[in-house]
């Protein structure tokens, strides 16, 4: 069975007073549009510095409120979730890596990742160990996070979103601390990984695109 | 709960010296609270003897004789008015005889013989009755409850005089007694013992069975007719209300059983005072750690959305810090019944030595639960108020 997250008319409240004045309001593909992400579909969201990128993967996962228009997930309006929906949502059907990547810095790269697994039970000991053998930090499994470099922090957080099941990822520029080398490493797991479980990859990037292939391109 | 990273994160900003603050505050107004409880309960206990029934009181009444006033029997109408007073629980009636009577004992040597009068009352109003208390005419035997008092004036007064041995209780009900009846042109002799003292009531007693079997058979018509005495429980003797209606009514009471209880009257209030004091402690104590939690969370609220971001749900973080409060007000609730059951023997050691007995911990205990219950169901609804505002 195939999902669908759905955007109506959707718009940041900041934007909605001086819409029709705002350039890359009156040019989105997505502000003011109907947009259907679908599973096992692969999504680039393009945008500008300051277009609410951040904001549009924050509606999606329900941590922020401050927009007009309707979000649908399955043809349910998320605004109407419970707080024990989204703990379940969060838990069953949209991961998310956020842009500032949201590590607890007193907790070691393996608690990070294990925080998150704990509560899905979904992979095992041995595969997180595997997952940081091939992203090159299984040497900082027991360093705390505040000591890592953002880049190493952003394949810390990328592992630890992928410890559940999910229908959508959604990656909030997962490799702009990223060199070349590693986006592709990042891409072909998180790609493999998508695979495996059908789902749906919603990306976004201000300039260096997370290296998957055949993904719709949507300027936001 | 510490090896899981969850914690390891929550218990940051947790400060030692406001939860050791709290601790402390909470521990003394909640042993002061206990403290005033269990010695109520053992003062309580030890003054009013062997009562089942703690809270009451019994009060021996009749009516003052004065030199108009000669008739000392209670009419119908004022015993039912006595017994609508909202401070009485019951009245009894003393049932007087209405015959001759003597007591003559055979003891060592020495014969005593005396005049006596005999009284019965209703059986519930005996503080401790003993096994055979009935009468049966063909056996001929009475069984008699003595005031305590009388012993009393026996050991130390008529004892020691003609240096006679000192009885104690169960001695004394070993002394047969020789019991003559008159009246009417009939003689009865009949076979008595002491079957027991009472504290309560000061008379002597004879079964409700003998006396009306007694007075039936040899009772003049002439005597007195109804109680001069009644015996009256009343739920709070202390109460001002009791001293007002019996100078109202021309009434006295037998002994200070009045003035005893307006000590336990007073005992009350500074208990309650005291009582007072602790609960303010404790809600201060309260306060403190309400706002305790409410700094923790405010300083920890990032943190506690990132868990929620992940998914963790409101209540499975919070019940992180429920544990917490109820480890913390479990120790206080332990510590403060160890304080009270500390210093209790400065008290008990004194109610033992008057050979009092004190009374139990259950009530301290019952109460150290209750508050602790209420205290943390306070905590666990503030947390979970705070955690649910910090949602992601």
């Amino acid at each position: 069975m195939s999902h669908e997250i759905k955007l109506v008319d959707v718009l940041p409240s900041v934007f909605a007073e001086q819409a029709d004045r705002l350039p890359h309001v009156r040019d989105s593909r997505v502000w003011l549009n109907t947009v259907s992400f679908v599973t096992p579909g692969r999504y680039l969201v393009v945008a500008e510095s300051g277009t609410g990128k951040s904001s549009l993967i924050s509606f999606i996962y329900g941590n922020r409120h401050d927009y007009q228009g309707t979000i649908l997930l399955d043809g349910e309006d998320i605004s109407h979730f419970s707080p024990q929906k989204w703990c379940e949502v969060r838990r069953t059907r949209l991961a998310l890596l956020p842009q500032e990547m949201r590590l607890f810095p007193e907790l070691t790269v393996y608690e990070n990742i294990d925080i998150k697994n704990r509560l899905t039970g979904y992979k095992t000991e041995g595969q997180i160990n595997d997952m940081l053998q091939l992203l090159g930090i299984a040497d900082k499994r027991d360093t705390p996070a505040a000591l890592l470099s953002i880049g190493q922090q952003q394949r810390v957080a990328m592992i630890r979103a992928l410890c559940q099941p999910f229908e959508f990822l959604l990656l909030d520029e997962p490799v702009s601390h990223l060199d070349d080398r590693n986006n592709e490493t990042v891409a072909s797991l998180v790609d493999e990984e998508a695979q495996r479980q059908g789902a749906a990859i919603i990306t976004t990037s201000v300039g260096n695109h997370l290296a998957i292939n055949n993904a719709e391109i949507l300027k936001l | 709960m510490t090896t899981s990273p969850v914690w390891r994160l929550l218990r940051r900003n947790i400060s030692p010296w406001q939860l050791a603050g709290y601790a402390l505050a909470n521990l003394i107004g909640l042993a002061i609270v206990l403290t005033a409880i269990q010695f109520y309960t053992d003062v309580d206990n030890a003054t009013s003897g062997n009562d089942d029934n703690r809270l009451h009181d019994y009060l021996v009444v009749s009516r003052s004789i004065g030199l108009l006033n000669r008739n000392t029997a209670f009419s119908n109408r004022e015993i039912e008015n006595l017994e609508q007073q909202p401070w009485v629980e019951a009245v009894g009636r003393f049932e007087a005889s209405r015959f001759r009577a003597s007591i003559s004992v055979d003891f060592q040597g020495h014969s005593l013989s005396t005049e006596t009068f005999f009284e019965s009352l209703p059986a519930q109003f005996f503080d401790r009755l003993p096994r055979d208390w009935n009468f049966n005419p063909d056996k001929g035997e009475v069984p008699i409850i003595l005031s305590r008092d009388y012993l009393a004036l026996y050991n130390f007064g008529f004892a020691s005089s003609r240096g006679l041995p000192k009885l104690r209780d169960n001695e004394v009900s070993l002394v047969p007694l020789q019991i003559t009846i008159a009246g009417r042109g009939h003689t009865a002799h009949l076979r008595g013992y002491i079957a027991g003292f009472s504290s309560r009531i000061s008379t002597i007693a004879v079964p409700a069975e003998f006396m009306t079997w007694a007075n039936d058979n040899y009772g003049s018509e002439t005597a007195t007719q109804g109680p001069s005495r009644l015996v009256v429980e009343v739920s709070d003797p202390g109460n001002p209300d009791v001293r007002k209606y019996l100078s109202d009514n021309g009434l006295e009471i037998a002994g200070d059983k009045l003035d005893n209880s307006e000590t336990g009257f007073f005992l009350r209030l500074v208990t309650g005072v005291v009582i007072g004091v602790g609960i303010v402690i404790s809600l201060l104590a309260l306060f403190i750690l309400t706002l305790s939690i409410f700094l923790l969370i405010h300083k920890n609220r990032e943190k506690l959305r990132d868990l929620m971001l992940l998914g963790y749900s409101a209540g499975s973080v919070a019940r992180y810090y429920y544990r917490l409060t109820l480890a913390v007000n479990l120790i206080v609730m332990l510590l403060s019944i160890i304080i009270v059951l500390a210093v209790r023997p400065q008290w008990t050691t004194a109610i033992s030595s008057l050979d009092m007995t004190p009374g139990s911990i259950t009530a301290m205990l019952l109460t150290a639960a209750a508050i602790t219950a209420a205290v943390t169901t306070l905590n666990i609804a503030t947390i979970h108020h705070l955690t649910t505002r910090c949602r992601a």
